[in-house]
């Protein structure tokens, strides 16, 4: 893959590279500047193996997720590309007939071979252009005379020996060249095996009524010259040129001509461009079209890749982030820890900068081993997952998937890997570092000395100021890049944020202070090191904020007022380059509230990204807005002394409320809003922050409910008054676990319920639509009477209850009255192509399938289906027809699209028109089938037309479209009658005919969805890693920080078992919580947006099911795993000898 | 189990200790923390172990508790051989019939006094609503009632300490165990802790075992027992402490 998120893969590989470079190049500097402190961080790795073994399984997971997402995107896309370079070789364009310039029947749209002279003598040694190849293809049955096998609709082609050799000529399966003469058939290796033609091998083909005996010369490749035109069309044969040219009567004429690039498979590919341009010119006036089909296919593989990886890194990125907080739970966890031993070094005189030093020694020896296994695992899961996919599509997939890994993508991941982890590891160090010595050494809670500012307006105006220049980079670059408040206020904030850090990093030395307490220091040299290492980032980035932040430094100093008049703070925020100044000017050491500071800024951030979504009608944009607003609403509650608890848990209830908003609501007030994928991961993220805020503050008016719910248990009352009194003490750890828990479990569930609710609207019984078996007609090969051409085969008709016939025209012959409208390329045409099925009586008859809406007068669906058997002229459409064509991929551009109706809709009527013939007829809608009527026409469709078509009678159809080539039967059978069994019966008794059992193309169906599924959840899956590792992260410390107090537990009578089940029920409780959280928040949301028809109007008129089991099942699997995690800790707490824990400390 | 039974509640003891031995093996060297303490002490008796860092005292006191196990020797407690009871019937023995002090106070932090003190009553049975009216009623009796409902983050040190006592007290345990129980007081709260411990003593009589460094401590106890390198090697009675106690 190419591309990721629109970015070139090797710009972002070369400044991944580039990034882990200068992170690697920091540390070292860090070993070599200060090699005691970077020992004392390293020789903390191996302490507590088991520790770091969690620790490494905590951090590799951002790559695994990465290199999982990376390696089925670059699996995909080298399978497919190369593929298209197997089936296509030297060929990389083709030149055929182009209806849209004259429509004409598709028997006719052909090329006369004097025209490949004309091209020859036109292009003789043209610098692009090597050869023409005309080609002849036609889709004939035919029938192995020895297996007695057949296949109704394989492509038979035809190229005249001495053309074909530019494109390699016609060669077996060993690499022997084939010549093809007389009434020789050359198979290739699809059609070979599914009719088991061996050499010698008799094969009779019908075209139009006639029989021709073929004999196999070879079993040839699927490519080209074999017939297999694309990766989804295999079955193929060649024939001799002249022979398939009278057979169906297009002597010296050709169906197509593919060009040869000069260059080999690969290289030719790259002058398409130039072959088009020159091929088009010469082609000007004439009714043909160049297409550069090679080029096209390789950009569809890029496509799929690209597309593959980014569903899986959106669908990874909450187990990504789940992953993230698990490394600063990490850390911090590390940092409480490691606090006698740190307070320790501060003691005899190791600097905050050296703390976080040695930590980043520590960390990044983590790190690195961490990005290593997690490549490995991500490499390992990516196996398993295109070994599912490949095991639930089977042959639906069309596509040989073969596992890839480039290195280049690797690389990406491991860098992205090491990046995030190093972000982390140095942002929890550094808070780590800011502790008091005193209470470090004698491992006491940090306690803060009195702010006389605090809960005042002048403390929040300082902390506004402070939260505003330290944030001024992101928030800045908010305003510039949206624009849409004002690139003004943007640019002098972006020029803050980049001096704001070095700013801060000298707040923090001798340098910066008054000249009092000035002692002989120097400022940091590293930045100016660093700034050197890193051309082009340093001396961007760096060299220049530092230089001028130790500029403004040098100047304020000594001016430091020694207080700020109370209008200051205000007037700095409004007027963002004052507060700057003021800033500068703030004595190094006034106390700064920066939570309410943060909050400000993110405040702030969050008001221009509201009003940016309301401006653009992004959802995305609006939704994170308001979201950060009632954050700053919460913190700044909070800071003010307002009740912390009714605060945080008013303003998550009701940003919850607003995520559960269905968009009729808002829509009036704040107009339409428009989200795609990326809304699933926001409100994910924010609406299970808000819940475990809202559980986190109230848990504690529950929880002596459930302790008191325990009295009735005796034995179990202890443990448990302990189990739940320890996570409500800790609300980070407890906090930052439930997020993971719960963000895991609110994809999952949402993913598994949306999943099912559509594969019930799309792959439910409906699609039967009232019949067992259907039988595809190859089109120069048409069957009348069908109950007749079953009893000459031979075949048992006494099964058939039913029989009905639809006649199809597809959308490359045929086209209907552009009603609403709709733009395409910007232009409006009159008509747009669509698919018409022409049903028989039978049909209308024996249906069932489902009608969605139906018009005015039609009281039930049979009665629709009656109206269509009395009345030619009437019509009924399928739902994807009124469905608005967004989302992902968009709609098609060139098919007809509709506008919405509801139910008991007034009939309208739609013109018919055939663009070859010029025949037309008009239709009256009186119906809109479910979506089930959908996949009824899709399934076993080989044109592979995904969706349905407009249905009307067959006599309406073949009036206005009298060229149309498509039939299909559908049989019901007797109840008790096998479908399978007799549509194989059907399909060897009519060799024109392939037949499957509509149960067995649905049950495929499902495999298929199940078995994605399977992949996504298993891959959203890994993320439970993440939440239960944290669990054990914090039960294994927990062990450790509680030693002593277990000690008194069991001093008290606490037996061992109580102990052990105060820590489940204390693990049991965090994850349930999570767990609840997730399910509870996962399901509401898929209920409102499925029922509410906010991801399609599909969902309308449809009842919601929840898939109990499935959702069973990922609860018992986190709740089991989560408790089989929290086992060990809690049995090594049971065992902590008791005298021992006493005297610990 | 009752071993020898017969002759510790004959003359009344109710701590019995004879030739305990205990080695603290750190794999390079071994340390010889008891080497072979013999001790009785009569129901209702206050003793006090005193001696230098490292003597052993805090180990006889875990051993006699039950908290630790011995290498060879007898403990009886009441005449119930410890070194004979499985781990589950010394940790049901301790709930019911002991209770402990501690210098680091070892008070659950996320619990409040009330819920701190219960504790031990629900672990050994009690009803719920009962053991909240016990701990309710221990803590007025160390003074503390107005602060039932307090974290012991929000509690001084004499006051964390006196929840101990309350603790200790709630189920009325044969024994109370005490090691360094001032030993991170001011000399102040220190009194009025050991006031707290001796009227207990006197009106409860339950017999008090206490380890500590300070004489003033020691002289509010009827025995002292003086320890140097794992072995009893003095006796000092309360009139002799009061002496050393006050420099004399």
């Amino acid at each position: 893959m190419n591309e990721l998120f629109g970015l070139s893969m090797t710009y972002i590989a070369i400044g991944c590279v580039a990034v882990t470079l200068a992170i690697l190049l920091f540390v070292g500097f860090i070993a070599v500047r200060n090699p005691v402190m970077f020992k004392m961080g390293l020789r903390n790795i191996p302490r507590r193996k088991a520790q770091t073994a969690l620790i490494v399984v905590g951090l590799m997971l951002s790559t695994l997720i990465m290199s999982a997402a990376f390696g089925t995107g670059d699996t995909l896309t080298s399978s497919v590309t190369s593929e298209v370079y197997t089936i296509l070789g030297r060929a990389d364009e083709v030149i055929s007939w182009d209806t849209g310039k004259e429509p004409k029947p598709v028997n006719e749209q052909t090329i006369p071979l004097a025209t490949v002279d004309m091209l020859r003598n036109q292009f003789p040694n043209d610098p692009d252009i090597q050869a023409f190849v005309p080609f002849l293809s036609e889709e004939l049955s035919l029938q192995d005379q020895r297996t007695k096998l057949n296949e109704a609709s394989p492509r038979i082609v035809a190229f005249r020996t001495d053309d074909a050799k530019a494109l390699g000529g016609l060669r077996d399966t060993r690499g022997n060249e084939v010549s093809l003469a007389g009434n020789e058939i050359a198979v290739n290796e699809k059609l070979a095996e599914a009719i088991d033609a061996q050499v010698g091998d008799k094969l009779l083909t019908f075209y139009q009524g006639a029989s021709t005996e073929f004999t196999v010369k070879a079993i040839v490749p699927n490519t080209l010259l074999g017939g297999t035109f694309s990766t989804g069309d295999r079955e193929g044969a060649a024939v001799d040129y002249s022979v398939l040219a009278s057979l169906t009567g297009k002597t010296d004429r050709a169906d197509g001509i593919f060009v040869s690039n000069r260059g080999g498979v690969k290289s030719g590919m790259d002058r398409s461009d130039a072959a088009k341009a020159k091929l088009e010119q010469a082609l000007s006036g004439t009714p043909y079209k160049v297409e550069t089909f090679k080029q096209d296919g390789i950009r569809l593989a890029e496509l799929v890749g690209n597309a593959f990886t980014t569903i899986f890194i959106v669908f990874g990125l909450f187990s990504i982030s789940a992953g993230v907080l698990l490394i600063f739970l990490i850390f911090v966890m590390l940092a409480a820890e490691r606090k006698p031993e740190m307070g320790m070094a501060r003691a005899v005189g190791a600097k905050r900068r050296q703390l976080v030093e040695s930590f980043l020694a520590e960390g990044m020896g983590y790190d690195l081993g961490a990005a290593v296994v997690g490549l490995v695992a991500g490499m390992g899961v990516t196996l398993a997952m295109i070994q599912i996919i490949k095991s639930a599509a089977g042959d639906n997939l069309g596509l040989n998937l073969s596992v890839t890994f480039t290195p280049r993508s690797m690389i990406v991941a491991f860098c992205l890997g090491v990046m995030a982890t190093f972000l982390v590891i140095f942002i929890s160090s550094w808070r780590a570092s800011r502790l008091n010595i005193t209470s470090a050494i004698r491992d006491l809670p940090e306690t803060k000395p009195i702010n006389p500012e605090a809960a005042t307006w002048m403390g929040y105006f300082r902390a506004a100021l402070n939260g505003m220049v330290v944030l001024a980079l992101p928030v800045g670059l908010t305003l510039f890049l949206l624009g849409s408040v004002g690139m003004l206020l943007g640019l002098p904030l972006v020029l803050m944020g980049l001096v704001s850090p070095w700013v801060y990093l000298l707040r923090g030395s001798n340098v910066a202070l008054p000249r009092e307490l000035r002692l002989a220091e120097d400022p940091p040299k590293w930045p100016w090191i660093l700034g050197l290492a890193l051309p082009v980032i340093g001396w961007v980035l760096i060299l220049p904020w530092y230089f001028l932040a130790l500029l403004l430094v040098v100047i304020v100093r000594d001016r430091k007022p020694a207080g700020m008049a109370s209008w200051m703070p205000p007037a700095g925020i409004i007027v963002p380059p004052f507060g700057f100044v003021l800033v500068l000017l703030q004595h190094a050491r006034t106390r700064i509230a920066w939570s309410a500071g943060v909050a400000f800024a993110f405040g702030v951030a969050g008001g221009v990204l509201t009003f940016t979504g309301l401006d653009r009608d992004s959802s995305f944009f609006f939704f994170l807005g308001v979201s950060l607003l009632f954050l700053w609403v919460a913190v700044t509650l909070r800071y003010f002394g307002r009740n912390e608890r009714a605060s945080f848990t008013a303003t998550s209830a009701l940003l919850l409320v607003l995520w559960y908003l269905p968009s009729k609501v808002y829509e009036p007030i704040f107009g339409e809003l428009n989200g795609d994928i990326e809304m699933f991961f926001l409100s994910g993220m924010v609406m299970v922050t808000c819940g475990v805020f809202i559980i986190v503050y109230n848990a504690d008016i529950v929880l002596p409910l459930i302790a008191r719910l325990g009295s009735r248990f005796g034995r179990i009352l202890p443990a448990l008054k302990t189990g739940v009194a320890y996570p409500l003490t800790a609300r980070f750890r407890t906090g930052m676990t439930m997020i993971m828990i719960g963000l895991i479990m609110f994809s999952l569930v949402m993913m598994a319920t949306l999943n099912t609710n559509f594969a019930q609207v799309f792959l439910n019984d409906d699609v039967k639509g009232g019949f067992d078996d259907v039988l595809q007609v190859n089109d120069n090969n048409r069957i009348d009477n069908i109950s007749d051409a079953i009893a000459k085969s031979g075949t048992d008709t006494s099964p058939i209850r039913a029989t009905a016939e639809l006649r199809v025209a597809y959308p490359f012959e045929a086209e209907v009255e552009n009603k609403d409208k709709k733009k395409k390329d910007g232009e409006v045409p009159a008509f747009s192509r669509y698919t018409i099925f022409g049903a028989d009586q039978g049909f209308f008859q024996a249906t069932t399938l489902p009608m969605k809406f139906r018009a005015t007068g039609y009281e039930t669906d049979r009665a629709v289906w009656d109206a269509l058997a009395n009345d030619g002229k009437l019509a009924v459409i399928p739902a994807s027809l009124i469905a608005p064509q967004n989302g992902f991929g968009g709609g098609s551009q060139d098919l007809l699209e509709l506008n919405p109706v509801k139910d008991k809709f007034a009939t309208f009527t739609l013109k018919l028109r055939d663009p070859g013939a010029g025949t037309s007829s008009t239709v009256t809608v009186i119906g809109v089938m479910k979506e089930s009527g959908d996949t009824f026409f899709s399934l076993g469709d080989p044109n592979g037309a995904g969706t349905g078509g407009l249905v009307t009678s067959k006599q309406t159809l073949l009036d206005t479209y009298p060229d149309s080539r498509g039939q299909r039967f559908y049989l019901a059978l007797k109840p008790g009658t096998d479908g399978k069994a007799y549509a194989k019966q059907l399909e060897s008794g009519l060799v024109q005919a392939s037949a499957d059992s509509l149960q067995k193309l649905l049950d495929d169906q499902q495999a298929l969805q199940s078995g994605f599924l399977l992949v996504f959840q298993g891959f959203m899956g890994l993320g439970l890693i993440v939440g239960i590792a944290a669990l054990a992260v914090v039960a294994s410390r927990a062990v450790v920080e509680r030693r002593q107090q277990i000690g008194m537990l069991r001093a008290i009578g606490y037996q061992r078992g109580m102990v052990a089940l105060s820590f489940l029920f204390e693990s049991g409780f965090i994850a349930l919580s999570g767990i609840l959280l997730g399910l509870t928040l996962g399901l509401s949301l898929a209920w409102v947006l499925f029922t509410q028809g906010e991801i399609g109007t599909e969902s309308e008129g449809a009842t919601f099911v929840v898939p109990w089991l499935n959702l069973a099942v990922i609860c018992a699997i986190a709740f089991g795993a989560s408790m089989i995690m929290t086992y060990l800790p809690a049995r090594s707490a049971s065992r902590v000898p008791v005298a021992e824990a006493l005297r610990y400390e | 189990m009752t071993n020898n039974g017969t002759s510790a509640a004959a003359t009344n003891i109710v701590i019995e200790a004879r030739d305990v031995q205990k080695t603290y093996d750190t794999g390079s060297v071994k340390v010889y923390a008891l080497r072979g303490v013999s001790l009785q002490v009569p129901r209702g008796e206050m003793l006090a172990i005193m001696g230098p860092s490292g003597c052993g005292k805090t180990t006889l006191l875990n051993s006699l508790s039950g908290l630790d196990d011995f290498d060879s020797g007898m403990v009886l407690i009441e005449g119930n051989d410890l070194s004979r009871m499985p781990d589950d019937r010394k940790t049901e023995f301790r709930a019911k019939d002991m209770g402990f002090v501690f210098q680091t106070y070892n008070l659950l932090p996320v619990l409040t006094s009330v819920e701190n003190i219960e504790l031990p009553l629900i672990v050994s049975g009690t009803k719920p609503k009962l053991a909240r009216e016990q701990a309710l009623a221990s803590l007025e009796r160390v003074g503390l009632l107005d602060k039932a409902g307090q974290r012991p983050s929000q509690l001084s040190g004499g006051q964390r300490q006196r929840v101990t006592v309350a603790r200790a007290l709630v189920n009325k345990p044969a024994i109370v165990w005490a090691d360094e129980p001032t030993g991170a007081l001011d000399s102040t709260t220190a009194t009025e802790i050991m006031d707290l411990i001796v009227d207990l003593n006197s009106t409860a009589h339950q017999t008090c075992v206490i380890v500590t460094h300070d004489p003033k401590v020691a002289a509010r106890c009827h025995r002292t027992i003086h320890m140097a390198d794992g072995l009893i090697v003095r006796e000092n009675s309360q009139a002799e402490m009061v002496a050393v106690a006050a420099g004399r």
